[in-house]
């Protein structure tokens, strides 16, 4: 690896490490800080003390009692969840003719499925409600699921293309060489090799979809497909004189902590997915 | 054979993106109103009308303005601490490493609404920890300050935002790309005495060319294309729209003012826009021989 300099000076170590803390309190402190507010009392929600004085979980029980939220969360979910499987399976079958066969207007493929990751949405937030409210998709899950996959596709077949380059395919036919079907060679020497490629993708996809703010609040009217992005801005607490503040607070950590955390736990995946196409490794 | 593999995919993207540009360059060339959409009034083809009318409009072309200029410090912001932390990152051990990782990872998994909503209540008037932390140590004329009333704080608050959201991205990128040069050609250069900064500038920098290049121009797609935090964070486009961008300004005229026909065409001016920028990306990426 290419370090910078051998010779480090124990000021320059300690200018490091206060830029290197500085660094991460700007990432943590906002995400630290909505936590606090979501565990706070009404009566210190206002206090400004960034470790509560007093905790509670009332915020969360209110929003878990509102059958607004829990609709969706729900939404969220399961739109999110079908969404990256249909992306991933229809980027799948295509990264592997990108990657493995040859055809006219392969480059130009890769070229669309770029243009598309970079077409402004809004541009088809009023067409897309159009259709949708003339074929009866608006406020659906599929009036989601979608152009969720219609952008989502682009980055699968992207990342899985760059990842599918890097697989030894000879290991396919050495293994039929070997006397093992096709079906065979694919299941146990070509899957668990693409696997991890399919994974991270499928990660990267799911977080798309799941932080779209855009679609879900154009194409959705009521909480029977609203996500929780969309849900979110209609807020306005548990009762109408209440300040929602602390509901907003709990609501925020809810859909944000669960990424946060799955994204910390499969940190090396997701470095690799979204450096495979700027960088070739 | 490709085909068959192929034939989904394709599928799918003419369905739903093909058909619904089609649709979007149609709206735009008619007087579309909220009459139209509910069939209590004729269709009026306009031609270029709505283009005409766009681009004799003043308030256009402030927000087209405002948008460059915010996309512009978006992504200088971003780049400028993205490339710093990819730098730390490569001088640092590998718990502090990790733990920048960490930390960058979370800002970046952060969904752009939830995200916003925490920069809101950061800076939050009356609550908030920075003005609290601010006339905590003397400014007291900062409690009670408003961060989202003045246009340029407004602007400044999203920034941040944007670019604390953003700039993981070209600090991974960056740090791979970093690692991706071979030790020798440094310490060949170390060897015949050129210093750190000289190694930096000389040795490294043209190196990463290339990929500075790319991260920057998806920056630029990606900031000239902001819509939730904008959106969320001046309550859809500030006080009287002066903190209106390209895309939240094609939403409020199709959506809030039912105005179709002029949304569209605001659509597909922006479109236009960045598939120039997406042009000149392509050829970036054909010159530093990237294999698509």
């Amino acid at each position: 690896m290419a370090g910078l300099g051998g010779t480090e000076t124990l000021g320059r170590k300690s200018r490091w490490a206060i830029l290197d803390l500085v660094v991460v309190v700007y990432a943590l402190v906002p995400v630290l800080w909505i936590m606090s507010l979501s565990f706070k009392t009404t009566k210190t929600l206002t206090d400004g003390n960034f470790i509560p004085r007093e905790w509670t979980l009332d915020n969360y029980k209110a929003i878990f009692q509102t059958s607004e939220f829990v609709r969706a969360l729900g939404n969220s979910i399961g739109i999110a969840i079908i969404s990256t499987v249909i992306a991933v399976v229809l980027g799948t079958m295509a990264a592997y003719a990108v990657a493995r066969l040859d055809f006219p207007g392969k480059k130009a493929l890769v070229g669309v499925s770029l243009l598309v990751a970079m077409f402004p949405q809004v541009s088809l937030v009023s067409p897309l409600f159009e259709i949708e409210r003339s074929v009866g998709l608006f406020n659906t899950w599929p009036g989601l699921i979608l152009p969720y996959i219609t952008f989502a596709l682009p980055l699968s077949i992207y990342t899985l293309s760059a990842f599918f380059r890097e697989i030894p395919w000879e290991l396919e036919k050495a293994a039929k060489m070997d006397g093992a079907t096709p079906a065979q060679a694919f299941r146990k020497v070509i899957a668990p090799l693409a696997a991890p490629g399919v994974f991270t993708t499928a990660i990267l996809v799911f977080i798309l979809c799941w932080n779209d703010f855009l679609f879900a609040i154009s194409l959705t009217s009521t909480s029977a497909s609203r996500t929780v992005p969309a849900a979110l801005s209609f807020f306005t607490g548990a009762s109408q004189f209440e300040d929602p503040t602390g509901s907003i607070s709990a609501a925020a950590v809810v859909i944000t902590v669960p990424i946060i955390v799955f994204v910390l736990l499969f940190q090396r995946r997701i470095v690799a997915g979204l450096t495979s196409g700027a960088v070739k490794g | 054979m490709a085909f068959a593999y192929l034939a989904p995919t394709l599928l799918v993207l003419a369905g739903l993106l093909g058909y619904p540009i089609y649709q979007l360059v149609l709206i735009s060339l008619y007087d579309y109103n909220q009459e139209q959409v509910s069939g209590n009034a004729p269709l009026n083809f306009l031609g270029l009308g709505n283009y005409q009318k766009l681009l004799s409009d003043k308030q256009f072309w402030t927000v087209l303005a405002q948008t460059v200029g915010f996309a512009a410090v978006c992504v200088a912001g971003t780049l400028l601490v993205g490339t710093a932390l990819a730098v730390l990152a490569t001088r640092v051990r590998a718990v502090p490493r990790t733990l920048l990782f960490l930390a960058a990872l979370g800002a970046w998994a952060t969904p752009a609404v939830a995200g916003s909503t925490i920069w809101l209540f950061l800076f939050d008037a009356n609550f908030g920890l920075v003005n609290e932390v601010l006339s905590g140590i003397g400014l007291h004329g900062m409690a009670g300050f408003s961060w989202t009333y003045g246009q340029w704080t407004a602007f400044g608050l999203v920034a941040a935002q944007v670019i604390w959201c953003s700039f993981p991205f070209v600090m991974v990128t960056l740090y791979a790309g970093i690692r991706a040069i071979p030790g020798e050609v440094v310490e060949a250069a170390a060897l015949d005495g050129a210093s750190t900064t000289r190694i930096a500038r000389s040795v490294i920098l043209p190196l990463l060319r290339p990929l500075l290049l790319v991260v920057t121009i998806q920056s630029i797609i990606w900031d000239f294309k902001i819509f939730t935090q904008i959106y969320v964070m001046t309550n859809g486009g500030g006080i009287a729209g002066r903190n209106l961008v390209l895309n939240v300004y094609a939403y409020q005229q199709a959506f809030a003012a039912s105005e179709y026909g002029l949304g569209a065409s605001i659509g597909v001016v922006t479109t236009v826009l960045l598939l120039a920028i997406t042009v000149v990306y392509l050829r970036v990426l054909k010159r530093s021989g990237e294999v698509l």
